[in-house]
């Protein structure tokens, strides 16, 4: 995780492709299987998905991310599946639990449906480099500032986690306990927090001044350094989206 | 003080600065309250402080991009919450403005607010994605109960919101509450969207 | 046409009254190498941002007067125009990062996208800045990993590139190392050289007087004096405005090189006879020096490292007591993993530490806070009150003193540092040097046998030098155990008369400062440098070592 973000540095075709069209990839992607109740399709684009991670070489990596998306699925097959609303066919019963055929049905389509959207975000967050998503983003009209807010933070956190071992250490020194019971525990909570807070805050004033120093709020016409890397086939992908997605909504409201 | 200044879209350069930082503190908190068990998640004390120090719309931003950059480095699902965060800032921002933080009893009042219209932001984005489901526990295992008992849907997605955010903004606002009050002024003076040049 | 043009300009920060700059007039010619000296608070550091332009533009307040650059007025100019004509370089090296470039040649290319300089021009002045800056082989790494002298390189390096004809340092090297300052020194040299003008405010008055055309001495927000280094660092009040003149000068005051009462004395070592010290012996002692019992750590056989098969400390023994003793030793020597050892932040893989008789692998270090206490280099970590007074009693409420003691305990300490009359202030409101004293304060109030100090001069002025060494004199003579992890070795050679050198976990010298600082060779291996005087002293013919401005009669 170089910067603290998921990106893989990797040669392939889906990271040459430009970020704008894997943003769109990843709205569109995720509002099909959201329009459409209907499991085997929405089978398909995960499928669709994992192939873009398997062209990506990054199948592996998503591993860790849909791990972290556990415990809500895990919630989802277990509330949807026992406690769904509309209770009427019983698949099978374990013991002299019933188990309801349209609560699992549903708690599958719903996993479907998370299990692409992590996996639709994660081919956008895997093969793309996030300093090129924020210049494509400025290049299309965003504010430069609010770019500047975006990477920003990938590098002022790591730096700001780095600082809490040090103020940890500062008060145990002054003879903190940081174990103990709940109360103990709570009581420490502001001391660690504050001089984070007060620090990071004292900071934007010495970080303010050296954006103003260097032109921040300049008016002047911006250039950029980078050339734009020349992404493939960006134009053809986001007309191939649209169509998908004006297809789907078209099935929609008219069948 | 004009409203306008409240809505201002020209940012000054500490006012958008404070952003980055602002989201390192959710973090943070987030970090602290893990690492000493508490039962909170406390990840939006940066969201709030920013609200509170800059206005509705830098505390709305925070928010969202918090969301964003979260999705981006921890958990995509953060994506979805994003308008709630950006809610909370913008609540909280606006409250603050009209002096629901001159005492802790009115900040406690904010913290209740908060947590009710970020729950009422998240019922429908629960509905939507997950069914109803927050991916809490307790939370989740409230919500089961009462569709168990046949209770709607959203309002059982409703109370389950509730259960998992009042708690958590109350402490949140509280906490943000206690470090803005304690800012010395020569920080707070840098976001004081009123200040002006006094020539001499 | 002068370079600068400042006009009776007066300032104060929004929401105070009081004038930090008051009534300041003056003019510099291009190419001029101008030296800022005064003690913290004098006002310097509002200077500097008022002719960047920040003072008024960023920081709003109060503003009379006028401030030219060139021909252009800054009160009537925005601050992106007066960037490309005046760069501005500040303390802390990180937080002068832009954080969103993951490059020094992007970071570097910040200002220049945002001023709209065309592509190819912005490759070749990045270039040549970061050739000029003895950075080229940094391009590619990431900001954030760099030392902090590097970081300052780039820092400079990053508006150079901006073309600016006008050079302004904020005390450049106050928070780095010796090695990370003398990096920076020998860039803005060489920058004067060039010919950009230079406005630089410098706690570390030998560089100031070797590098300035002229000296503009500040106090309580004046423009007291302008001259010459000679002119100014031979003045005879200069300890009214809390600043001390160079060793040199100091040196030639007490061998009395001046028959004329008004004429200059030597300010650079290159103005020192190369003579007259050949047949100098030390003075005898007047003070009859008490041995005092103080509390013990024993260490034996130390060893540690952060990660397997990387260790940090590799086998350190020995035995603390008596005397203060000052730990010196390059960056990275281990001298602050050693004292959080000492202190059980971080417990050894191997061999033990006892502090007053408790093992350190048996306790906490909340628990041994009553025993030992440990002021580190950055107060920010640390400080969380909004109130001076309940900062400093937080660690004496933690390890049981009523609060009566407590605030008795604060306000003694708080006393002692100078601070007194500042307790019910927010610690943000003051100076980053003042807060540095609230945190000595905030552990000497916990009254712990055995005290250690991580680089406690780094941001201090002369004054509050001097506050220090009797600081730990006083706790020495309280029966309290003293160390000192330092970078100065001036301050080092004034207070200390026992010395640890560390290198690559090893203690390479254990013993007589004067014995330490006569280890030439292991010196060299160490990193480390003879102080200003002991080099002098030696230049002058002297064989031995000598420690101290007193010792010269």
């Amino acid at each position: 995780m170089k910067n603290g973000t998921f990106y893989v540095e990797k040669a392939s075709i889906v990271h040459n492709v430009d970020p704008l069209s894997k943003l769109l990839f990843v709205f569109v992607s995720v509002a099909i299987t959201y329009m459409l109740s209907n499991q085997p399709v929405v089978s398909g684009v995960l499928a669709f998905t994992l192939l873009l991670l398997l062209l990506g070489k990054v199948l592996h990596n998503v591993l860790p991310i849909i791990g972290l998306s556990l415990v809500l699925i895990f919630s989802i097959i277990v509330v949807q599946g026992f406690f769904h609303p509309d209770r009427s066919t019983v698949w099978f019963t374990i013991g002299s639990v019933p188990i309801y055929k349209e609560g699992f049905s549903y708690a599958l389509l719903l996993t479907l449906r998370v299990l692409n959207m992590v996996c639709a975000f994660g081919v956008l967050i895997l093969t793309t480099k996030p300093d090129d998503l924020v210049q494509s983003l400025i290049r299309k009209g965003m504010s430069p500032k609010i770019g500047y807010v975006l990477l920003s933070v990938l590098q002022i956190l790591p730096q700001m986690i780095a600082a809490t071992g040090k103020i940890t250490d500062a008060q145990r020194a002054r003879g903190m306990e940081t174990e103990g019971g709940l109360s103990t525990r709570v009581k420490s909570f502001i001391p660690l927090l504050t001089p984070v807070v007060l620090n990071s805050i004292n900071d934007t004033r010495d970080r303010s001044i050296a954006l103003e120093i260097r032109g921040f709020n300049s008016t002047s016409e911006r250039t950029f350094l980078h050339e734009t890397n020349h992404f493939k086939y960006g134009f053809v992908i986001k007309i191939l989206l649209a169509a998908s997605l004006a297809a789907v909504i078209a099935w929609r409201i008219f069948i | 003080m004009t409203k306008k200044s409240m809505w201002s879209l020209k940012f000054s350069t500490a006012a958008l600065v404070l952003i980055p930082a602002a989201i390192g503190i959710n973090y943070l908190g987030k970090l602290f309250a893990e690492l000493l068990r508490l039962p909170l998640w406390l990840d939006s004390i940066g969201t709030v402080l920013s609200s509170m120090l800059a206005g509705p719309i830098i505390g709305a931003l925070t928010g969202i991009i918090n969301n964003i950059i979260y999705g981006f480095t921890a958990s995509p699902v953060s994506f979805v919450y994003a308008i709630t965060s950006g809610v909370i800032g913008l609540v909280v921002g606006i409250m603050a403005y009209r002096g629901w933080i001159a005492s802790i009893g009115r900040a406690l009042v904010l913290g209740l607010v908060v947590g009710v219209i970020a729950a009422t932001v998240s019922t429908p984005l629960n509905i939507l994605f997950w069914g109803g489901q927050t991916g809490n526990i307790w939370g989740d295992a409230l919500f089961a109960t009462m569709i168990a008992h046949d209770l709607p849907l959203w309002f059982a997605s409703f109370a389950d919101s509730l259960a998992v955010d009042v708690p958590d903004k109350v402490a949140t606002v509280i906490i943000g509450f206690l470090i803005f009050r304690n800012l010395p002024k020569n920080l707070t003076h840098m976001y004081d969207r009123r200040s002006e040049i006094d020539r001499l | 046409m002068k370079s600068i043009r400042v006009e009776q300009l007066k300032y104060k920060y929004p929401g105070s009254d009081h004038f930090v700059l008051d009534d300041i007039s003056f003019a510099v010619e291009k190419g001029e190498f101008i030296g800022i000296a005064g003690e913290n608070g004098a006002g310097k550091t509002t200077l500097c941002y008022a002719l960047s332009g920040l003072v008024p533009h960023f920081f709003k307040g109060g503003y009379g007067g006028n401030v030219f650059i060139g021909d252009m007025e800054v009160y009537t100019h925005a601050m992106s125009e007066l960037t490309a004509r005046v760069g501005l370089v500040f303390e802390n090296p990180f937080s002068q990062m832009t954080g969103a470039k993951f490059t020094v040649y992007d970071e570097i290319a910040f200002g220049l996208e945002n001023l709209g300089v065309p592509r190819g021009e912005m490759h070749r002045r990045i270039q040549e800045c970061m050739k000029q800056l003895k950075i080229e082989e940094l391009g590619d790494v990431n900001p954030f990993s760099l030392s902090g002298g590097q970081l300052q390189r780039v820092a400079i390096a990053s508006v150079m590139a901006m073309k600016p004809d006008i050079l302004i340092l904020d005390e450049p090297t106050s928070q780095l190392d010796p090695q990370g300052a003398e990096e920076v020194f020998q860039v803005v040299e060489q920058l004067s050289a060039q010919g950009v003008t230079i406005i630089m405010a410098e706690q570390k008055i030998e560089k100031l007087a070797a590098y300035s055309d002229r000296i503009f001495l500040m106090n309580q927000g004046k423009l007291i004096h302008k001259g010459t280094p000679a002119e100014i660092f031979s003045r005879d009040d200069l300890d009214v405005y809390g600043i001390a003149p160079p060793v040199y000068t100091s040196a030639a005051r007490s061998l009395k090189f001046r028959q004329d009462p008004t004429a200059n004395l030597p300010v650079v070592l290159e103005e020192m006879p190369t003579s007259g010290l050949e047949k100098f012996s030390l003075p005898t002692r007047h003070v009859e020096v008490v041995d005092v019992k103080t509390a013990e750590i024993v260490v034996s056989d130390l060893c540690f490292g952060y990660e397997k098969d990387a260790e940090i400390i590799k086998g350190i023994d020995l035995e603390l007591s008596g005397k203060p003793l000052a730990i010196i030793g390059q960056n990275g020597a281990g001298k602050t993993t050693f004292v959080k050892l000492l202190k059980a932040l971080l417990k050894p893989h191997k061999g033990k530490i006892t502090v007053v008789g408790v093992k350190t692998t048996d306790t906490t270090a909340a628990k041994l806070a009553a025993a030992i206490g440990l002021i580190f280099q950055n107060p920010n970590d640390q400080i969380f009150k909004s109130k001076v007074i309940d900062e400093v009693m937080f660690g004496p409420l933690n390890i049981g003193q009523s609060p009566e003691t407590a605030e008795a305990n604060a306000l003694k300490m708080l006393d002692r540092v100078g601070l007194a009359s500042k307790k019910y202030e927010n610690p943000y409101d003051l100076s980053l040097a003042e807060r540095k004293l609230i945190a000595v304060a905030s552990i000497l109030a916990m009254d712990t046998k055995v005290i250690i100090f991580d680089e406690p001069t780094i941001g201090q002025d002369a004054k509050g030098k001097v506050k220090l060494a009797a600081i730990i004199n006083e706790l020495y003579a309280q029966g309290k155990l003293v160390v000192c992890i330092l970078h100065d070795m001036d301050f080092v050679a004034e207070t200390f008369e026992r010395t640890v050198i560390l290198g690559d976990g090893r203690v390479l010298f254990h013993g007589e400062t004067r014995a330490a600082f006569g280890q030439e060779e292991l010196l060299r291996d160490a990193g480390l440098e003879q102080p200003h005087i002991t080099q002098l002293a030696h230049r002058m013919g002297y064989p031995g070592i000598l420690l101290r401005k007193s010792e010269l009669h």
